[in-house]
């Protein structure tokens, strides 16, 4: 029984000190309401605040906010990208979908977990715009189309959304298990902070700086 | 200490890794963890998932264990003159063990095989 006591007491350890080891910019801060746009299955609500916000770096970022690894990926992204940066130029789209039972009021605790003024949350109730996205973005394994979720993209200034579905992204990377398309690579928040980093260099300063349309956390 | 208690905290500990390995597969498949441990602990639930091999490792070491302090014959037995009887209890203790340790198996590994085929 001891055994058991001490693992026990290994395990909790394990899980503190993993929570303890967060970055200063990753920690949480308390839940507060997040406002947050109803986004059809369609996609047409992203599609607009998308297009508004042309001529700046956009990220899209597709999770369940119950999802524990999706958690996780938040709070990387945040620690090496949005907490590090309040620049206008770099605009984040953030779709939460109920892939695995997540629902609305779940959207506040996981918005809590990112620090920037130019986040646009999004909350697809219906379920079905990952469906949409995989689409656009093919995202197949073994052959088959899955839902996006649990996907972290990067679009460049002059991507635009046309009548139809998203456009492709200039990154893709996820958390699911292997994809058929050897680009789309494991999310590592360092090289997705990168990435989005070296697009920023390459825009003029602080030109196109983006109307903030259905945006929340502004 | 007895045997019996050897192999009654053994058999735990076991459990325990087993249970913690369970947890780690199971973290992103369910919304539990956010439910159980907020946010903040999914996410460092989360960022132990890669532990989730060696866990296992663990629980099936200690569970060998368990089988050993069962099965291995006392230097008093050497003579046959030990309680059969008190080996029966060990036996069963690690026999329901490993039944526990495999469900937990199960439990942890599903998720990925589930996810990967």
């Amino acid at each position: 029984m001891r055994t058991f006591v001490t693992g026990l007491v290994l395990a909790l350890t394990l899980i503190g000190i993993a929570g303890c080891s967060e970055r200063s910019e990753g920690r949480p801060a308390p839940a507060s309401p997040a406002s947050y746009t109803m986004l059809d299955d369609g996609g047409q609500q992203l599609r607009l605040a998308f297009n508004r916000s042309m001529g700046s770096v956009r990220l899209v970022l597709l999770v369940d906010p119950t999802c524990a690894v999706c958690l996780r990926g938040l709070a990387d992204v945040n620690a090496d990208l949005l907490a590090t940066t309040a620049d206008p130029r770099l605009q984040t789209f953030i779709v939460f979908e109920p892939v695995i039972g997540g629902k609305a009021s779940d959207i506040a605790p996981a918005a809590s977990l990112l620090r920037n003024a130019h986040l646009h949350l999004f909350w697809n109730a219906g379920g079905g715009f990952g469906h949409l996205y995989a689409t656009a973005v093919d995202l197949r394994r073994h052959g088959k189309l899955v839902n996006a979720w649990d996907v972290w993209t990067i679009y460049g200034p002059g991507a635009t959304w046309g009548d139809a579905a998203p456009p492709r992204p200039a990154l893709l990377m996820h958390q699911l298990p292997t994809l058929d398309n050897p680009g789309y690579r494991y999310l590592d928040g360092k090289v997705f902070a990168q990435a989005a980093r070296a697009m920023l260099a390459k825009l003029p300063a602080r030109s196109a700086a983006p109307r903030s349309g259905s945006a929340a956390h502004e | 200490m007895g045997e019996r208690r050897r192999a009654l905290g053994t058999a735990g500990g076991a459990l325990g890794l087993g249970t913690m390995a369970a947890a780690l597969g199971t973290c992103c498949g369910a919304p539990w963890a956010v439910g159980l441990l907020g946010v903040s602990g999914a996410v460092a639930l989360a960022r132990l998932a890669p532990l989730q091999p060696f866990l296992l490792a663990g629980s099936i070491i200690l569970l060998a264990a368990v089988f050993w302090l069962a099965y291995r014959r006392p230097k008093a037995c050497a003579d046959d003159s030990c309680n059969v009887a008190n080996r029966r209890g060990l036996r069963w203790i690690a026999w329901i063990a490993a039944v526990l340790v495999a469900a937990l198996a199960v439990v942890a590994l599903v998720p990925a095989i589930a996810a990967w085929s």
